[in-house]
């Protein structure tokens, strides 16, 4: 429990000091260093009913080969740490601050263009672990003193009503400690197209007749006489959440889904699903969070991820891929966003992205591939972002005593700063402690 | 030891049953009822040894049309020990190996061999997607089997220098061959933090460091391949070193003109846990260093180990001190698994009600228990099919151009043979969420309710099985109670609150009760079947 400990004598102070030098002017403007165009508009204000979209890096997100270092000791550093894997300058879009973001980013670089994007290079945490469990499991619950709960999963505990709100929060990619609470629950919703209660279909007719499932999931059958093992208590609530939110999908998602006989004017531009990484389809993910969107549920956070990003190995060949496919979906999702409007007024204004990973990789590269790292890069993307640079890119010319980046940033600032600015509740509440917000909302 | 010292020396029907869902695939009452009246101990030993014959077993392999046929091995004796001949057409179908795989879940004459693989399967969560090579992650679960018995230590210097494990993991990656390479970390770290001590236990960056180190120029060489059209689907691997010394392969594809290997180790020494040893054949090129985690760190490695087994046989909520006694039974049993493993089946803890239904049952096992609960024994399934040269009841097929596949495994949450991570699959509570439960709720459909054809012939969790109702009732019931008590008998779910069930049966029975073979009969029946498989006293096992 060394580690434990030390995480949490050092991350007051952490956060403290790091505040005052990484965000202490706010953001760098994303207009400086950049070449012509006007200024960005500025962002819009924020909305009555905000959406948070998350979308995790499974694997551990590279910061250095993605937002590049152009000039100074930390260009110097970078070419000599990564003597085959530099991105050479000519292949990178200016962003300004000396950094150049890979040009097969270049879905975020259009984003960064239009004012829309705070970054966070150097984003990290004291006493990093390289374990991808731990790291991300670090990230997940997000608190001064992580107890077991997920970040999202308490302001879930927070925001939900009880029994009341089973679409609230919607999870395309399994549930991950970040969206468990204590009391209330997200749900996982996969493959919308058999999303049914009871889902059968067969030559003996399906069960069009959900009650008889339903009394098994009741309480009051199962649970009469039994205190509930941690095994029941999974099964009946997972069962009586799948049949409420299962009811209230069918009735708002409609049958007419969205494909080419449903056009939306974003649509043609999400990237194929087999791109490159289509185990993950992060594209057609997005996609179908656009359409949840679109069809107006009453949704607050969206989770979703992608994968691949633990480049050990074939990082030169694969890792451009993962950005290109990643940029491509995000900007295809910014723009199909515009193009829907509900009652709660157009989803462009109401949404943001956060983007994360459990840790970025090792300086120095390793035989073509890139081992476990420390600091990152975060993104928020949004109408509602100031865009620019909101953390100090790290010095490569300062490394831990393995080969690390020492952050720059405590994740949990980024957090608080969401949490404070768009979902409008008490940071210190769901952090279980004070943290900076950074100023990009 | 205290915990396990008490032996069971005689059991019921009810800890016969327990031990059946725990240490295989479930077992029929019929089956079960032989068991009561021998001895616990001598039925755990022979179970854990595998005594049944597979003759049969392997003789109908290839009827289970996961294996290709006509041509390359056909011959039943070319299968064993295992059939890396998938369809050649296929090489990388992970569809037909999910259902290969199940299929001998079902059907293995000694299931505690395909129970205890699934066990290091998770334990060694290996993803076919990484490693692109399906005869080569069939080989790792056929090493779960050969030594998933054995020494812990055997077993996990044989996973190291396992093919699909050292492509999942890196280790061919870990070469230093020039000034500059530093040894890829990725399999040192994992195997600690993973596979044998835990998190942050008992090691540090320094040994991961160190013992990437000795395991540098570890590789694999494709054998096989002659037989197959395309080169780089070669059906099995073998273990190799680049080690600078004479190329025993002088004649394979890869290595022909080399008389020495090329050196791809770090030279000199490496220092584990406060141990030196050299890197070269002194510490046979490194694989010494596997060996230092089960003799320098013993007890925690058995701490480990018995945290891993006990949440997966036995119940997911146990203090430490019972942790800590089953750690001792294994350092007592000097990290030999079969030992062990007959030790806890063989103590009356093991056999505590309060350990019952005590765990969520993964959906792989859940949905080979239930296949193999409301189908025929594997001797007379095997019949008609050897008659027509069908082929025998299985969890996919081809058929045209039309895939059954095995989607189902991945929607509820357990994607065999292909997790996404090294850490495998969050088990017991997290097995159920709104959405993998929703996919249960399928299967179980396919599986007690007739399936056939669906509208759009694609991607529908289909599990192929025919299965007569009336076989599930050795005697006819004359109650609609007397179906449920039999159905409940057979599938074994935690017990039923009797109001669930009255409620059931009063909205499945409208008419009076009779048994005869007309489709109200059937349909009433099937579904009850289905709202038992799917009731959540049914996910516990």
């Amino acid at each position: 429990m060394a580690n434990r400990r030390e995480f949490l004598q050092t991350m007051a102070a952490g956060s403290a000091v790091l505040s005052g030098l990484a965000c202490g002017g706010g953001g760098t403007p994303a207009s400086s260093g950049t070449s012509g165009g006007p200024p960005p508009p500025p962002p819009a204000p924020a909305p009555t009913a905000p959406i948070l979209v998350i979308v995790t890096a499974e694997g551990g997100m590279d910061l250095l080969d993605a937002l590049i270092p152009m000039d100074g000791a930390n260009a110097g550093a970078y070419q000599s740490h990564r003597p085959t894997l530099n991105v050479n300058p000519a292949n990178t879009t200016n962003i300004g601050s000396n950094l150049g973001l890979n040009k097969a980013f270049a879905g975020m670089a259009a984003l960064h263009q239009q004012g829309r994007v705070a970054w966070l290079p150097g984003i990290g945490m004291p006493n990093p672990t390289l374990s991808h469990f731990l790291a991300a499991d670090l990230w997940s619950q997000g608190s001064a003193i992580p107890g077991g709960t997920g970040w999202m999963g308490r302001y879930a505990d927070l925001a939900f009503l009880n029994g009341a709100d089973p679409l609230r929060g919607i999870s395309t990619d399994g549930l991950p400690l970040a969206v468990q609470g204590l009391d209330r629950n997200f749900v996982n919703i996969s493959t919308p197209d058999t999303y049914r209660f009871p889902a059968t279909r067969s030559e003996w007719g399906s069960i069009d007749d959900p009650s008889p499932l339903r009394l098994g999931f009741s309480d009051g059958f199962s649970l009469s006489g039994t205190a509930a093992a941690s095994g029941m208590k999974a099964a009946l609530e997972s069962g009586h959440l799948y049949d409420q939110a299962q009811s209230l999908f069918s009735s708002l998602i409609g049958t007419s889904r969205r494909n080419t006989s449903v056009p939306y004017p974003g649509d043609a531009n999400y990237p194929d699903a087999t791109l490159r990484n289509d185990y993950f389809h992060l594209s057609s993910q997005l996609k179908f969070i656009a359409e949840m969107i679109a069809k107006d549920l009453p949704s607050q956070v969206f989770v979703t991820a992608t994968g691949g990003f633990d480049t050990h190995s074939n990082h030169a060949r694969d890792f451009p891929l993962l950005l290109n496919e990643m940029g491509a979906s995000l900007n295809a999702f910014y723009a199909d966003l515009a193009s829907i409007n509900t009652a709660k007024g157009n989803a462009q204004d109401r949404v943001i992205i956060m983007g994360w990973s459990e840790f970025g990789r090792r300086v120095r590269e390793n035989n073509g591939g890139l081992d476990h790292g420390t600091a990152g890069l975060s993104y928020v993307i949004g109408k509602g972002v100031k865009g620019g640079i909101y953390s100090n890119y790290p010095d490569l010319t300062n490394l831990d005593d393995n080969g690390n980046l020492k952050f720059t940033t405590d994740f949990r600032n980024l957090y608080a700063t969401v949490l404070d600015k768009w979902m409008g509740v008490s940071s210190k509440t769901v952090l279980g402690g004070s943290y900076p917000n950074l100023g990009f909302l | 030891m205290a915990t396990f010292d008490t032996q069971k020396t005689a059991w019921t029907m009810d800890d016969v049953l327990h031990f059946g869902r725990r240490a295989g695939f479930g077992l029929k009452p019929e089956t079960a009822a032989q068991l009561v009246s021998r001895s616990p101990a001598a039925t755990v030993a022979a179970w854990v040894d595998g005594t049944a014959s597979e003759t049969a077993f392997n003789g109908a392999l290839p009827l289970a049309n996961v294996v290709d046929y006509p041509g390359y091995g056909s011959e039943p004796d070319q299968w064993a020990p295992h059939p890396f001949n998938l369809r050649v057409e296929h090489p990388a179908n992970l569809t037909e190996a999910q259902s290969y795989w199940a299929w001998r879940m079902q059907y293995a004459p000694n299931p505690f061999k395909e129970k205890l693989a699934l066990y290091w399967h998770q334990h060694f969560a290996t993803g076919a997607k990484k490693v692109d090579n399906i005869p080569l992650m069939l080989k790792q679960i056929q090493l779960f089997r050969d030594l998933g018995r054995g020494n812990f230590g055997d077993l996990l210097l044989a996973v190291s220098q396992d093919p699909a494990m050292m492509i999942w993991l890196d280790t061919i990656q870990n070469k230093v061959e020039k000034s500059g390479d530093v040894p890829n970390e990725n399999f040192a770290r994992e195997v600690l933090e993973l596979y044998s001590l835990g998190i942050d236990n008992g090691y540090n960056q320094k040994d991961i460091t160190e013992l990437a180190k000795a395991m540098t120029g570890w590789d694999y060489i494709g054998r096989d391949f002659p037989i197959v059209d395309n080169p780089y689907y070669f059906n099995d691997g073998e273990f190799i070193v680049y080690h600078g010394q004479a190329n025993p392969y002088p004649n394979h594809p890869w290595l022909q003109g080399y008389t020495t290997l090329p050196n791809q180790r770090v030279s000199g020494t490496f220092t584990l846990f406060g141990v030196t040893l050299e890197l070269g054949a002194g510490s046979h090129f490194g694989a010494d260093a596997i060996q230092l985690i089960l003799t320098q760190r013993a007890q925690a490695c058995a701490t480990f180990l018995a945290q891993r087994l006990l949440r997966f046989f036995l119940n997911p909520d146990l203090s430490a001190s019972v942790i800590n006694d089953f750690r001792d039974v294994i350092l007592a049993n000097a990290f030999h698994l079969g030992m062990s493993l007959k030790a806890l089946f063989k103590s009356a803890y093991f056999y505590d009600p309060m350990h019952r239904f005590a765990l969520v049952e993964g959906p792989v096992a859940w949905s080979v228990r239930a296949a193999k609960l409301l189908s025929p024994e594997f001797a007379a399934a095997l019949q008609p099919y050897q008659q027509n040269s069908a082929n025998l009841p299985r969890f996919s097929a081809w058929a045209g151009f039309v895939n059954w596949d095995t989607s189902g495994f991945f929607n509820m949450g357990q994607d065999l043979l292909n997790p996404k991570g090294p850490n495998g699959w969050k088990d017991h509570a997290a097995w159920l969420n709104s959405d993998t439960y929703r996919h249960r709720t399928r299967t179980a459909y396919a599986l007690a309710v007739k399936e056939s054809l669906g509208e759009d012939h694609l991607h529908v969790e289909r599990f192929l099985f025919d299965t007569d109702f009336r076989e599930w009732f050795p005697t006819a019931p004359t109650t609609a109670m007397e179906v449920f008590n039999r159905l409940t008998a057979l599938l074994q779910p935690a017990p039923i609150p009797s109001a669930l069930r009255d409620a059931w049966l009063g909205l499945l029975w409208t008419k009076p009760f009779a048994w005869n073979g007309s489709a109200d009969t059937e349909t009433a029946v099937r579904r009850l079947a289905f709202l038992i498989l799917c009731s959540p006293q049914a996910q516990q096992h």
